[in-house]
């Protein structure tokens, strides 16, 4: 079975966050929880030019994540209670019934997407809207994109199309989870682990 | 910093200690065994074997504060095979359940001796790797301030230092209430604390050495790294939390060092009281006890995960 992967092309991103809010919708998402996050990346200064002009190097692009529905899902291997499964899919999901809410699984995983539910005590996190892509339709966050800069799809397929970049800076190393994730990188995007900006939004993410 | 948090604080480290006092009270039991009798080495090993119960139970139910969904807690042992989470907690259990058996046919003395010290290496063994398995749940490969070996040797120095100081409180408290004022058998009794806390002081410093060599190396290794969650690890150490750094080195260098000199030198005098010898214990314990539960503080908000 073709494993699921998501794709975001960060060239058309807006940052509108559309997809943030379809997701919270959707899924009735409470404050704090925010499955899909839209990140934004900015850096730049003044630069001296030899005949002691300045110009800017001012940039700033957005990477839109939710959980990568990694093919190294640190997140399940560590989960004590097994509550957290693949599907033949690639889809990695947490089974609420069997959570003990020990949130270990957010300390493992890279891409903040585990997220605690405080009322249910539970661990809540993307599930690729599966019944929606079992149904043959696009999970809500694709279809709401406004600019088509997110899609989802069949990972290889994916790649061969757009290459195998998986991750540019905030992101973490893709080593580390190996992500189903393929990135079309702002032309002024930074690499993973650059120094270069810093995250402008912490606060939303 | 949550309830929650605090949660793992009180049980990390209080497991530590607990195992650190079973190592430590068997080893200085089967001493005097050898040099006095079995049932002189009883009297207080026994006291303090006992001392220890309550305090782990307290720290076991410390954990399910932890817990976000405590009804599900059973399962919280399904991944035995792949997560350090399972194993520890399995550990854990282990190690209680086997103090609690030994403990009680300790105190009611069933069994041959050999059997009991049988029951307790074992006990002893499964401390000792629980000791690495709470460490293990802290290697995670995302978060640098974790991630290094200094986890784990720090781990069995709080290890070995609380329980050796606790093991030292817990004698000399047991000294003091032991009824039965023959004299010749409360010098010999008094003789055993004073040569038990002797060899305590002396590890208290080894460890606190041990300690202040660790710091500089993590500090600087974590302080190389060139990740940013590491340079925020740092930050949080320092800019945030610097006056309890401060604190915690001194409470640490007070109690294991400087009490634990006076501790040794007191004890090796012929003139020695309880009274004396026990102020300083006590206030050695008291002391380290707080740097201790300080520095696991620091070491929880420490965290910081690479990536978003
Ligand atoms: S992104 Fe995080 S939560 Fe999602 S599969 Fe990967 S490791 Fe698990
Ligand atoms: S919070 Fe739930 S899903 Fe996450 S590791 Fe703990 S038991 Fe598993
Ligand atoms: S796939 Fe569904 S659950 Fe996942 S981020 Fe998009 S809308 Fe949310």
């Amino acid at each position: 079975m073709a494993t699921l992967g998501f794709y975001f092309n960060s060239n058309r991103c807006t940052g509108c966050k559309a997809c943030q809010v379809a997701c919270k919708d959707k899924w009735d998402l409470k404050p704090g929880v925010t499955w899909r996050r839209v990140v934004e990346y900015s850096g730049g200064n003044w630069v001296a030019n030899t005949d002691g002009t300045y110009t800017q190097n001012v940039f700033a692009y957005y990477v839109s994540v939710a959980c990568n529905h990694c093919e190294n899902p640190l997140c399940l291997q560590v989960c004590p209670a097994n509550a957290i499964t693949k599907r033949d899919d690639g889809i990695v999901v947490i089974n609420q019934d069997l959570c003990i809410g020990c949130r270990y699984c957010e300390w493992n995983c890279p891409y903040g997407a585990p997220q605690f539910d405080e009322e249910q005590g539970v661990m809540t996190k993307c599930n690729m809207c599966y019944d929606a892509v079992d149904a043959g339709e696009s999970p809500s966050c694709v279809a709401a994109c406004p600019q088509r800069a997110l899609y989802f799809g069949d990972l290889d397929e994916l790649r061969a199309e757009h290459g195998d970049l998986a991750g540019v800076a905030p992101l973490p190393e893709p080593d580390i989870t190996q992500p189903a994730l393929v990135i079309t990188p702002h032309r002024n995007s930074a690499p993973v682990g650059s120094n270069a900006g810093m995250l402008a939004n912490p606060e939303e993410i | 910093m949550e309830l929650h948090e605090w949660a793992l604080v009180i049980f990390t480290t209080v497991m530590q200690m607990a195992v650190g006092a079973f190592v430590l009270v068997g080893g200085i039991h089967l001493f005097a065994a050898r040099r006095y009798t079995v049932e002189t080495a009883d009297k207080l090993s026994d006291r303090a074997l006992i001392a220890i119960g309550p305090v782990v139970v307290l720290a076991l139910l410390a954990t399910f504060f932890h817990l976000g969904n405590p009804l599900n807690a059973p399962r919280a042992i399904s991944n035995f095979g792949a997560s350090w989470l399972s194993r520890e907690i399995v550990l854990a259990l282990v190690f209680t359940i086997g103090g609690a058996v030994f403990a009680f046919m300790q105190w009611r003395k069933i069994a041959t001796p050999v059997v009991r010290n049988t029951i307790a290496l074992v006990v002893a063994a499964v401390g000792l790797v629980l000791v690495y398995g709470m460490a293990a749940v802290y290697l995670i490969p995302i978060v640098p301030a974790w991630n290094t070996i200094v986890t784990p040797i720090s781990f069995y120095i709080t290890t070995f230092l609380l329980g050796a100081l606790a093991i030292g409180a817990a004698y000399v408290v047991a000294y003091w209430r032991m009824r039965g004022n023959e004299k010749a058998e409360k010098e010999t009794q008094f003789e055993i604390v004073a040569v038990t806390l002797r060899w305590i002081a002396l590890l208290s410093i080894a460890l606190l050495g041990l300690q202040f060599v660790l710091l500089p190396v993590y500090l600087a290794s974590l302080t190389a790294n060139t990740s940013p969650a590491a340079a925020e690890s740092v930050r949080i150490l320092f800019d945030q939390n610097g006056v309890l750094f401060v604190l915690r080195l001194l409470f640490i260098f007070l109690g294991a060092g400087v009490f634990s000199v006076f501790v040794y030198r007191t004890a090796a005098t012929s003139g020695a009281t309880i009274r004396i010898l026990g102020s300083l214990v006590l206030g050695a314990f008291a002391l380290v006890f707080v740097a201790e539960v300080i520095g696991r503080y620091l070491f929880y908000v420490s965290m910081v995960r690479v990536g978003i």
